[in-house]
């Protein structure tokens, strides 16, 4: 149950008065009239449930005395806002502000080993023959080792059909799931949206609140044609609670695609150069999975009208661009002592007058795995103050931090643009301006990339696969805490 | 508006990293102070007597005692490993983080000196760092590596420590 107080943002002691205003002001800003973003309307609509309750004094009554039965809640998950600055000059036209947006877990909680419900999808496509295919069984066999009789396994093979090597159950028999994976044969084209569709079914017979669903999509190949199928697959997991995580081996693969895949599920898209550390994703996966101790973290945005929200990157635990034309956006996970961290970009309208003003309200909802406490939400309602002159002050280090290697990742997807549109010269540029960059915060190796692609452009005329992939999820682990 | 240094391009106002080339737009006063200028001749260290050992065991481990520091640093050492002090606003991180043990006041460089490997020996180069890198009382003239003893007293910017192999076993 939600704390109705929280959600209009007064305290449990507040007049009527109070509650009655609060409420105004909400619907000034958030109402569907006057509030274009999906956001707004979806917290408006909440806020209106919460006031039909308190706004009213028979029920308000009746409420408070169930909430005083109720032993006091834990915050299992705080919202912790910064802003790239407090203080924002006035101007008369539009200006940028950041938001990082971290969700902080309690520190009393440990980790839990959810109990995962986990579905792998193995491309065997004639492609995958090889090295490709029997790297995918041995790290396939070694995440089978980790997982326990409490988890659910299912294991989809497929090509242009689908096949169920293993179905959905409680792994009790660990040696029979691999001897499964053991016989699996390259052949035929690549199909994502079968191999999904297979893993959709199996997934969704153990999904519930209590495990950690996720979907894990193992291809090397391009999907024609059912791309549009597979996303509107994707919304479906969406409301059975199921992630998906996408890892491309090679350079055939269609990496706007699957990052839309993952980005609209809340799971994370890897780009896997060598057959040899598939195992290594795999594993990496699977420990942020088992850990997690909320699942399915949404965060919805509510702008006031006039601001903008220009794009959302989640930082940790890892690294993705969400898809933000969508409200809730999709989070993931929280881990143990960790926070989950997204980082906002706002456009602010012209500030003509000094002074306070409200910016966006976020609420980030969750499943709280620890102890199977069930869904739980964080609301923060972040305002600004204006001056005419505002004071010099530091800039928040981890903004900075952030910012910087995301600008690297900015660019780089500038010049994969430019390339796409065939503008050779801008390509150039931006990948040299990439290489620059790159060298100066000490990525020596994949500064040469960047270099010998610039080079190279000129006369083969096309961005080369490998190297898009290379700089796109190269510059993107940078924005890990760990700079892996 | 903003307009970009390195590209010319029009930057909205808040925008902290160019839109178009990634250049930092904010100045660095605004963040960090950089490295203090110390008046010249300051923190007069006198040169130790007598010379350890110039041979470094590959499988051994630099131990980097600073003054008035009870525990000291041990470092395992890479082809090069860079001393410094990390402040975030520039995206270089050296190896060897000072910034605890007073960097900023005694003059450390973000990125001051280096400590190289060779075959069996080990190497002390300054990066050019405003305050200057002292080998047992000498001023190091930047990027000319000089090989290290055991025992040899560093002084960088004001910061004096000790290096010591150690072997291990």
């Amino acid at each position: 149950m939600s704390d109705l107080y929280a959600v209009l943002g007064v305290s449990p002691e507040a007049f009527e008065d109070d509650i009655r205003r609060a409420y105004r002001a909400a619907a000034r800003r958030l109402h569907p009239d006057v509030n274009p973003h999906r956001g707004a309307a979806s917290q408006f609509r909440e806020i209106t449930a919460a006031y039909e309750v308190l706004g009213d004094a028979v029920e308000r009554a009746r409420y408070d005395q169930k909430r005083r039965q109720q032993p006091p809640e834990n915050q299992y998950f705080t919202l912790k806002v910064t802003p790239s600055s407090r203080i924002v000059p006035v101007l008369s036209e539009p200006q940028v502000l950041y938001l990082l947006v971290e969700l902080v877990p309690d520190f009393s909680l440990t980790a839990t080993n959810a109990h995962l419900n986990l579905t792998l999808v193995i491309d065997h496509s004639t492609s995958m023959n090889g090295l490709r295919l029997e790297r995918t069984k041995v790290a396939a066999h070694r995440l089978i080792d980790q997982l326990t009789a409490n988890d659910v396994l299912s294991v989809i093979a497929f090509s242009d059909r689908a096949e169920v090597l293993v179905q959905a159950a409680p792994l009790t028999d660990k040696n029979a799931a691999k001897a499964m994976i053991t016989t699996l044969q390259a052949s035929g084209s690549t199909e994502i949206y079968q191999g999904l569709q297979a893993a959709y079914e199996q997934n969704r017979r153990y999904a519930s609140k209590n495990f950690a669903n996720h979907i894990i999509l193992i291809t090397d190949g391009r999907t024609y044609g059912d791309e549009e199928d597979s996303l509107a697959l994707a919304q479906r997991c969406v409301a059975e609670g199921i992630g998906i995580s996408a890892m491309g081996i090679g350079e055939e693969w269609n990496d706007a695609f699957l990052d839309r895949l993952a980005s609209t599920t809340g799971g994370t898209s890897h780009y896997i150069n060598s057959p040899n550390v598939v195992q290594r994703f795999l594993e990496e996966r699977l420990r942020l999975l088992g850990q997690a101790i909320v699942e399915r973290v949404t965060l919805s945005l509510a702008p006031d009208p006039d601001v903008t929200v220009e794009n959302a990157f989640r930082l940790s635990p890892s690294a993705q661009p969400l898809s933000h034309e969508s409200d809730p956006l999709m989070i993931g996970q929280i881990l143990p002592r960790l926070s989950t961290s997204v980082i906002l970009t706002l456009q602010l309208p012209p500030i003509p007058q000094p002074g306070f003003r409200s910016l966006i309200r976020l609420a980030a909802s969750g499943d709280v795995l620890w102890n199977n406490r069930g869904a739980y939400q964080a609301v923060a309602d972040i305002s600004i103050e204006a001056m005419v002159k505002p004071p010099a002050e530091e800039r928040p280090m981890v903004i900075l931090d952030a910012l910087s290697k995301l600008s690297l990742y900015r660019i780089q997807q500038k010049a994969a643009e430019a390339a796409a549109r065939g503008d050779i010269r801008e390509a150039t540029r931006k990948l040299e301006t990439v290489a620059t960059r790159l060298l100066e915060s000490g990525q020596t190796e994949l500064a040469n990339v960047a270099m010998a692609e610039a080079r190279r452009l000129s006369s083969t005329r096309t961005l080369s696969e490998e190297v898009h992939k290379a700089l796109k999820y190269g510059t993107r682990r940078l924005l890990l805490p760990s700079g892996e | 508006m903003k307009i970009c240094p390195y590209c010319a391009y029009s930057n909205r106002e808040g925008v902290l990293f160019c839109e178009e080339c990634g250049q930092i737009l904010y100045t660095e006063q605004e963040t960090t102070p950089s490295t203090k200028r110390l008046p010249p001749g300051t923190g007069g260290v006198s040169a130790k007597g007598g010379w350890g050992t110039a041979r470094f065991n590959p499988s051994a481990t630099i131990l980097l005692q600073i003054r008035d520091n009870p525990t000291p640093i041990e470092i395992v050492p890479q082809q090069e490993t860079i001393i410094g002090r990390y402040d975030g606003s520039t995206a270089s991180t050296p190896t060897i983080d000072l910034t605890p043990y007073g960097a900023y006041e005694n003059g450390v460089s973000r990125i001051h000196a280096a400590i190289r490997r060779g075959e069996d020996t080990l190497t002390l180069v300054d990066l050019g760092s405003v305050n200057g890198t002292h080998l047992n009382g000498q001023r190091l003239i930047p990027n000319q590596p000089r090989v290290l003893r055991d025992g040899d007293e560093i002084r960088l910017g004001k910061l004096v420590c000790h290096i010591y192999f150690k072997t291990s076993n």
